[in-house]
């Protein structure tokens, strides 16, 4: 199979899973406890309102076919209405998200750069080696929140060198054009508001790529042994290469696959804790969007964002795929 | 390399260069490991030299340490758990110390190196231009060293993937590695092992001519002495670390003098082999390495073993020119001769019938999706055995010999034709890997029982009969409480063995179950089988490679080529005058002492790609346009036709090959 | 195939090697046992927590749901080991509690997993063919979902009670122990030990029971050891969220949440719980690698 076969291969499977995932919702949805015609009017209305509302909301018709609207509706980009904010939940959240898809990035490249620091350097037969599992077992074992509580006593409680809150504390950041608070101030020439915003990004950040790093890490470290051990890296030696080389080329090269497939898998647990995380900094993204339609049962609202979450883990994942068949041609789908 | 009291090697050595330093030697060696709190005494005091242009077959069995030597020379052991003590020098480096990059850069300039699996050896993720041009320097240099091991469209096979080539073309690309800038030394760790007979022929020949043509020396470790003795010039023989005997090729072959070379010697089977009697083999087994004896590595299983042998560790000695013996006795052992074996009882002819497979076909389908590809594993296969009959079943990777077995056993559904059993019960297996054929969490007894169903038997009674069934595999009732992983290869094969005869079956199949041990356990499996056979009248399928197994198990030999049987008969008449041009390329390819290889071209074809006519026709020296057109098949010859059913040879070829062809005659 | 001349491989079977004259007739777990000191300590562990899970909530000093004094007392005043919360409730009373919350939820979720897993998995594995094919693909689907994420959807569905959580998480949690059996099982099928088996007349039940199901215990072990951690983790933030047991109940991460905005003041309402979580985690993530290392010796 030819790599772009495989792509549209892997791409077609992805939305598969992404039409469950909208099954998923619209079944959550309708077990969900709160009645919208009620939510919609509030505690006060009154019977008629009620129905008339629910008629309106085609709440009355067959559940397939409120099942085609609701998918119909998705694919217009209409998720519905919060109970909440009382705003389409699509705009909410497109005003939310560029801040969540910063954090995630910056997390994940973390994530990368330190798991396989950590990866590399576990491997080793050194000293060091020993203290780093330690550190690993600990890192895997840690709630995010122990982490996000800890860097706020220490960073900005004990410290005081770093804010505990929000994405800037700059008066007027920059609105666009990208959304992504980083890029907009190195677009707009406010190194000012990029430092700023950077700051403000460390420790959620931080507390987000931990968990992710050391599972990259204890993965990379597994393999990378296993690959030390084959049969070719000894031919690669044979041949007179040098180490580094034989570690670049030979060793790290085949050792990448299961843990580009464990990035993928971190990433929903990323995800799920990036929840966690934007409430304990009050980040403004979807996650705390979600954190706070939690207490009041705003379904349409925490539906989507995991709609949102769920299509980004799913892409993430199907990318991965595509790049490990890149990199190693053996791998059938 | 005077001097040294009882070294073994030669300074002066017979190589084709004469008189000059030697180009890689180990003095002394000792080479300990530290494996899960023990002590592996893997070499224990070996001295050797390489003089250039020399190849030098280093043989032992599994456990000797010769693969350890050659990690040695090439400076690849671990150094944390590894312990190094004596000498190593390499193209007059003086290397026992060496540090990392002084191995690396002598790695690089001076030697090369062949390893056993090349499916495991190359980069599954590197384009194999890339791997060879790494070493050779540019693509260019890559292209001329991969014509130069015999791969012949080079440019169109740089983009390869390994996955992508034959077994024998990955062993080339190995081997354009191992001689880019023509080193002065090539290790070459059982090369042609993984290979398929005829591709093994191939092989051992180019590396015969690259020797000649690049003049650089080789160590060619090995477990088999046949193979040895196809490309060295001298031989080494290695036993429970130590080095036992050191000569020149045919002086060893011919005039072995260390009760173990001998022994190895004698019980190697040939083309040549006596089959009327019990094949030689030594008992016991090699030494354990973590607790070394204290005096001669061999004296557990030597025949001549006296006092001495016990306390001390024997020096070598050199009985005469280039001939090195490492024995307390080497001065009053110049002969052994063989003791004499009572030939096997003489039998009634078996007649009857025992299975009946007629027009077997299977087919696979591999891959996926569009690339989805049917391989035609049995291409129509008739075969009889008889009750008491042992049948070998001949041939190379491809050949369909494995899924006839398992399709015969009732392991998988064949597609058409048909299996008949005319004896009640179920036929038993043996595997090839005997470890893995047992459940590994449950005891032998249990295993055993398992034979005995739901028969009613009392536990007494059951017990009795798997202390029956483990008695007559020659095994003490204790294994009964044994767990498969705790025994060793040779018991663990006796222990499948006890199993598939707890109850007697109508037919015993057999697949390669001696081909993953030792020469001298080999031999004493196959004696195991050739015993149980007569004594319960069982019919035996015996799948093998090598014709000379075959050659001592069997009454009768069919040789599989592609999913077909392109001849079977009496197994002396085969082998001894062997119609088809195939079944002379494997006589040809079997790898004897004194016989010259003729190695027939081409690798065994593809069951993914049937060609229309004879499967053999492409690497057939003697194929015409008929052979291409149209598939022969099956047929009785008529010099054969008249004589009783199972003296019947047939073969599938257009054009037999005449007797007075000899033996070899076919392939170029 | 080959007399493969690895040392490794030759030593062990060596040392493994049955000798006629000595005490085989020891049995052998015994004396893998007895080898195995790593083993003896994950059990010993993973016991200890347990225990401790199941005693602790008895040797708390006060009730976890009632004021016992002053609010905000620091950890080692008024009587309170760990201090006291917002309204003077014993911190270590609550955690104790906790404790035993969080220790018992996972194990039941993983115990759920690995029933439904492991017996999906070895279904699949064992029928192999269609029957393979269509629960992996169903395993597949639920692998490919962000199983933490939809938990959160669901339990905000379904209202927010430790129950809701233990069933949303069991719902998307078996799928990876279906996968790691179902491995398992198809690599030990791939083995001739079960054709061997198949050969030498065990039924169909017995080929499952007695050939293939032993073999994947140890992974399936390992795994779950490794995997309490992870769910403890899990648990405590869905529980952080406001999605475990409503209010006064004393759940370890509703409890770092609900005093989030006092953390400045008063540190260990929040952090005591979290460092619980942690303590819970670390152990059974120790326990886990020990497992694991004990297996891969033998």
């Amino acid at each position: 199979m030819s790599p772009l076969a495989f792509a549209a291969r892997r791409v077609s499977a992805a939305i598969v899973i992404v039409l469950i995932l909208v099954a998923a919702m619209f079944t959550l949805q309708h077990l969900s406890r709160t009645d919208p015609a009620h939510a919609y009017l509030g505690a006060g209305a009154s019977t008629t309102a009620v129905a008339a509302e629910r008629v309106k909301l085609g709440l009355n018709q067959p559940v397939v076919t409120q099942f085609f609207h609701y998918v119909a509706n998705l694919a217009q980009g209409n998720l519905g209405v919060s109970y909440r904010t009382r705003n389409p939940v699509a705009t909410d959240i497109g005003e939310y998200l560029p801040a969540t898809v910063e954090l995630a990035f910056y997390a994940l490249v973390m994530a990368l750069a330190a798991g396989t620091l950590l990866g590399v350097a576990s491997a080793g037969k050194w000293r060091g080696a020993r203290v780093l599992k330690f550190v690993m077992v600990s890192g895997a074992s840690a709630p995010l929140f122990l982490l996000a509580l800890l860097g706020i006593l220490v960073f900005y409680g004990h410290l005081g060198i770093l804010p505990a809150t929000g994405r800037t504390s700059s008066v007027n950041p920059p609105t666009g054009p990208t959304g992504f608070l980083t890029i907009d101030a190195v677009l707009a020439g406010r190194f000012g508001v990029l430092l700023n915003a950077l700051r403000h990004l460390v420790m959620p950040a931080l507390s987000l790529a931990i968990g992710p790093a050391v599972s990259i890490g204890r993965v990379l470290r597994g393999s990378l042994m296993t690959v030390l051990r084959e049969d070719y890296v000894r031919t690669a030696r044979a041949k007179g290469l040098r180490e580094r080389r034989v570690l670049l080329s030979h060793a790290l090269r085949n050792s990448v696959g299961p843990a580009l497939s464990m990035t993928g898998l971190q990433f929903g647990l990323l995800l799920a804790g990036d929840v966690v995380v934007e409430q304990v900094f009050a980040w403004p993204g979807i996650g705390y969007y979600a954190a706070q339609s939690i207490p009041v049962g705003d379904f349409p609202a925490i539906g989507g964002v995991t709609l949102v979450l769920g299509v980004g883990y799913v892409a993430i994942n199907a990318l991965v795929d595509i790049f490990q068949r890149i990199a190693d041609p053996r791998i059938k789908l | 390399m005077t001097g040294m009291q009882g070294s073994i090697g030669l300074a002066d050595g017979p190589g084709p260069v004469g008189q000059v330093g030697p180009v890689a030697s180990v003095e002394d060696l000792r080479v300990t490991f530290r494996r899960g709190g023990r002590n592996v005494h893997a070499l224990r005091g070996v001295t050797l030299h390489i003089a250039p242009g020399e190849i030098v077959g280093l043989v032992g069995e599994s456990g000797s340490g010769k693969s350890v030597l050659g990690l040695s020379l090439l400076g690849l052991h671990p150094k944390a758990s590894t312990k190094i003590e004596g000498t190593v020098m390499v193209c007059g480096q003086e290397l026992t110390s060496g540090s990392a990059e002084e191995w690396r850069l002598v790695r690089r300039r001076y030697l090369g190196a062949v390893f056993q699996d090349p499916m495991t050896s190359l980069n599954p993720t590197m384009r194999i231009g890339r791997q060879v041009a790494e070493v050779a320097g540019n693509t260019d240099e890559a292209v001329r060293l991969l014509n130069a091991v015999g791969i012949a469209d080079a440019s169109a096979r740089l983009s390869s993937f390994p996955h992508e080539l034959s077994g024998g073309l990955r062993q080339r690309v190995m081997l354009a590695m191992a001689i880019a800038g023509t080193p002065r030394l090539v290790i070459a760790d059982e090369p042609t092992t993984a290979l398929d007979v005829t591709v093994q022929a191939q092989i051992l020949r180019l590396l015969r001519r690259l020797r000649d043509d690049l003049g650089m020396a080789m160590l060619f470790v090995t477990h088999d002495l046949g193979v040895a003795s196809q490309v060295a010039d001298r031989i080494a023989v290695l036993y429970g670390g130590r080095l036992m005997e050191v000569g020149e090729s045919a002086d060893i072959l011919e005039r072995a003098v260390h009760p173990y070379s001998n022994g190895l010697l004698r019980s190697r089977l040939t083309l040549l082999s006596g089959r009327d009697r019990p094949v030689v083999s030594l008992a016991g087994e090699p030494p354990d390495p973590t607790n070394p004896p204290e005096g001669c590595p061999f004296c557990a299983r030597c025949a001549f073993v006296e006092d001495l042998c016990r306390q001390s560790i024997p020096e070598p000695v050199e009985i005469r020119r280039h001939h090195q013996v490492a024995c307390a006795r080497a001065g009053s052992l110049t002969e052994i001769t063989d003791e004499a074996l009572a030939p096997w009882p003489q039998r009634a002819d078996p007649t009857g019938l025992a299975v009946l497979v007629h027009a077997v076909t299977k087919t696979f389908s591999v891959g996926r999706g569009r690339r989805r590809r049917p391989l035609h594993s049995l291409r129509g296969v008739d075969l009889e055995i008889a009750p008491g009959e042992v049948v070998a079943l001949v041939g190379e990777s491809g050949s369909g010999k494995s899924t006839l077995l398992r399709a015969i056993a009732g392991l998988l559904r064949v597609d058409s034709g048909s299996v008949e059993f005319g004896v009640p019960g179920d036929p038993q297996m043996v595997f090839q890997d005997a470890g893995a054929s047992l459940t590994p969490w449950l005891a032998v007894g249990a295993l055993i029982a398992e034979r005995f169903g739901s028969s009613g038997l009392s536990r007494a009674e059951r017990g009795q009969r798997v202390e029956h069934a483990l008695a007559s595999v020659g095994l003490p009732p204790e294994v009964r409480s044994a767990k498969p992983r705790q025994l060793s290869g040779g018991q663990r094969q006796r222990v499948a063995l006890a199993r598939a005869i707890a109850v007697v079956p109508p037919l015993l199949l057999c697949d390669e179950p001696t081909s993953a041990l030792d020469v001298s356990l080999a031999a004493t499996i196959l004696n195991l089988i050739g015993q149980l056979r007569r004594e319960l009248s069982m019919a035996v399928l015996f799948v093998t490679h090598d014709l000379a197994v075959a050659r001592i198990v069997a009454d009768r030999v069919a040789v599989m080529y592609l999913g077909r049987i392109v001849e079977i008969g009496p197994v002396d008449s085969v082998v001894g005058d062997p119609k088809h041009p195939y079944t002379a390329a494997l006589l040809a390819s079997v790898p004897d002492p004194g016989v010259e290889l003729k190695a027939v071209m081409g690798e065994p074809a593809s069951p993914l790609d049937i060609p229309i006519g004879c499967g053999f026709a492409s690497r057939c020296a003697s194929a015409d346009e008929l052979c291409h057109r149209s598939d022969p098949q099956l047929d009785a010859l008529s010099e054969s036709s008249d004589g009783p059913i199972r003296s019947i040879r047939r073969v599938a070829c257009f054009h037999p090959v005449r007797s007075d062809e000899a033996l070899g005659g076919g392939g170029g | 195939m080959v007399p493969n001349d690895s040392l490794v491989a030759s030593a062990e079977s060596r040392f493994r090697r049955f000798d006629a004259d000595s005490s085989v007739t020891r049995p052998v777990w015994i004396m893998s046992l007895q080898k195995n000191r790593r083993a003896w300590c994950a059990g010993g562990l993973l016991m200890l927590l347990t225990g401790i899970a199941l005693v602790g909530p008895l040797l708390a000093p006060h009730n976890p749901l009632l004021p016992a004094g002053g609010p905000f007392m620091s950890p080692g005043h008024g009587g309170f080991l760990l201090g006291s919360d917002s309204i003077g409730r014993d911190e270590l009373s609550r955690v104790l509690f906790g404790v035993r919350t969080s220790w018992f939820s996972a194990l039941g979720v993983i115990a759920s997993g690995v029933v439904v897993g492991a017996t999906i998995g070895l279904v699949a594995g064992a029928s192999g063919g269609r029957i393979d094919e269509v629960l992996m693909r169903l395993t597949d689907a639920f692998l490919a979902l962000p199983g933490p994420v939809l938990a959160i959807a669901v339990v905000a569905a379904l209202g927010p009670s430790l129950t809701h959580t233990l069933v949303a998480v069991s719902v998307v949690w078996w799928p990876f122990y279906a996968r790691i059996v179902r491995g398992e099982v198809r690599a030990l099928a791939a083995r001739p030990h079960l054709e061997a088996a198949r050969l030498a007349g065990a039924t169909r039940l017995a080929l499952m029971a007695r050939h293939l199901l032993p073999g994947a215990v140890p992974a399936i072990v390992v795994t779950a050891s490794l995997d309490v951690g992870n769910l403890i983790l899990t648990l405590s933030g869905l529980s952080f969220l406001g999605l475990g047991a409503p209010a006064p109940a004393p759940e370890l991460g509703a409890m770092a949440a609900r005093n989030l905005p006092y953390l400045l003041q008063s540190w260990w309402v929040s952090v005591m719980p979290a460092l619980a979580i942690f303590i819970l985690a670390f152990a059974s993530n120790t326990a886990g690698d020990l497992l694991r290392d004990s297996f891969r010796d033998t």
